[in-house]
């Protein structure tokens, strides 16, 4: 398996693209590196709004009738985590062996990978850090901050997620681009305060920065060669193959 | 950083106690420090026959779900059901109470392939 410095990685621009099989897409590049594949970026957005599950979050959090009336399609995670609703945002995955340094902890993958997108947001001229870690939080992704995330002041604008195996991981993660017209308060069976949530995050829109997928997504692509040294090989990501995971 | 010498270990961070025909299969002190705090573990089922290195349960900490592995290949002969309400025990006591599953073994020679406790601590000292 190679490792994931000093190598050229494969870089799959999949903005604009869908309807979404991403969850397939990004198990894939996990499975193409674990097979000796190189480290992949691959950058997407979805055309339906879609509210991804942690691996193992019940469903029973869900609002299936919510999700159906506001045409709000439902996508499972290989990750952990919580529901996260997308469609206002640019979604970043990364499959990669697992450093052969010793620095392989969950946590410092995620400060590794944080560091491309810090220096990707900083391009628009947006200040971000890695979020506090307030331990597991309820349903809501975007409800809680952990260690995964990243903060601009105290509102999360980007969280994530990982999934590891033998030695190498996928991680991916969404960053708020806009707000759409429904949230996830309006999706999950829990009552939520909107205000609270909204008042919990904030958007590139918000912030006064570049918000288009494409300008966000060359920025982080950016991140990745500026902070860790990546160099991209442009390429496509092979129809996906069927997953050794039974999603949803 | 813990290595009980009476264990076994895989270089996938399990730790395995051998017990007759029985192996009792946890993750190890350093695997659990790597992953974090962890929120749920999926359990296999009682019964279910497993062969060495193939998954079998799974770990989620910190939203990051990770594979454990039999160490050797058996049956599921039990599961330590009190993960399913307080997973953080593997955190707290990795070698003791929170051990995941015991499989009994189809091949006692398997274990003859594990790392015994000095050789487990040199592959995570050289990382």
């Amino acid at each position: 398996m190679p490792t994931a410095v000093g190598v050229t990685w494969r870089l799959i621009d999949d903005v604009g693209c869908g309807p979404a099989d991403h969850m397939q897409r990004d198990l894939a590049m996990l499975d193409d590196v674990l097979a000796g594949a190189p480290p992949a970026l691959r950058v997407y957005t979805w055309s339906v709004p879609t509210l991804s599950l942690g691996k193992f979050q019940s469903i029973d959090e869900i609002d299936n009738d919510a999700c159906e009336r506001l045409g709000v399609a439902l996508a499972r995670r290989p990750t952990g985590g919580a529901a996260l609703l997308h469609g206002g945002d640019l979604t970043y995955s990364v499959a990669m062996p697992l450093p052969e340094d010793g620095h392989t902890g969950v946590q410092e993958i995620y400060d590794w990978l944080a560091r491309a997108l810090i220096a990707g947001l900083a391009r628009l001229g947006v200040d971000s850090a890695v979020a506090r870690h307030d331990g597991p939080g309820g349903p809501v992704c975007f409800a809680g901050q952990q260690g995964a995330d990243l903060r601009v002041g105290d509102r999360k604008v980007c969280g994530s997620a990982q999934v590891r195996r033998q030695g190498a991981v996928l991680q991916h993660g969404s960053i708020l681009l806009r707000r759409l017209a429904i949230d996830e308060c309006d999706l999950v069976m829990t009552p939520y305060d909107k205000q609270a949530l909204r008042a919990a995050t904030i958007t590139l829109d918000e912030l006064g920065a570049p918000c288009e997928a494409s300008v966000v997504a060359d920025a982080i692509v950016t991140g990745f060669m500026t902070a860790l040294g990546v160099a991209f090989t442009p390429t496509t990501l092979v129809a996906a193959k069927d997953s050794r995971d039974a999603l949803m | 950083m813990e290595f009980p010498e009476q264990l076994k270990y895989t270089k996938e961070h399990e730790w395995v106690a051998i017990d007759g025909a029985r192996a009792r299969v946890g993750i190890t002190d350093y695997a659990q420090d790597a992953l974090g705090d962890i929120v749920f573990v999926q359990l296999p089922k009682v019964g279910a026959a497993v062969a060495a290195n193939a998954t079998c349960a799974e770990v989620e900490s910190t939203k990051s779900v990770s594979d454990i592995y039999a160490p050797v290949s058996g049956t599921i002969a039990a599961v330590n059901e009190t993960l399913n309400d307080t997973p953080e025990i593997v955190n707290r006591d990795p070698y003791g109470a929170g051990w995941i599953f015991d499989v009994d073994l189809t091949d006692a020679a398997e274990v003859d392939g594990l790392l015994d406790a000095s050789a487990y601590r040199a592959l995570v000292e050289s990382d």
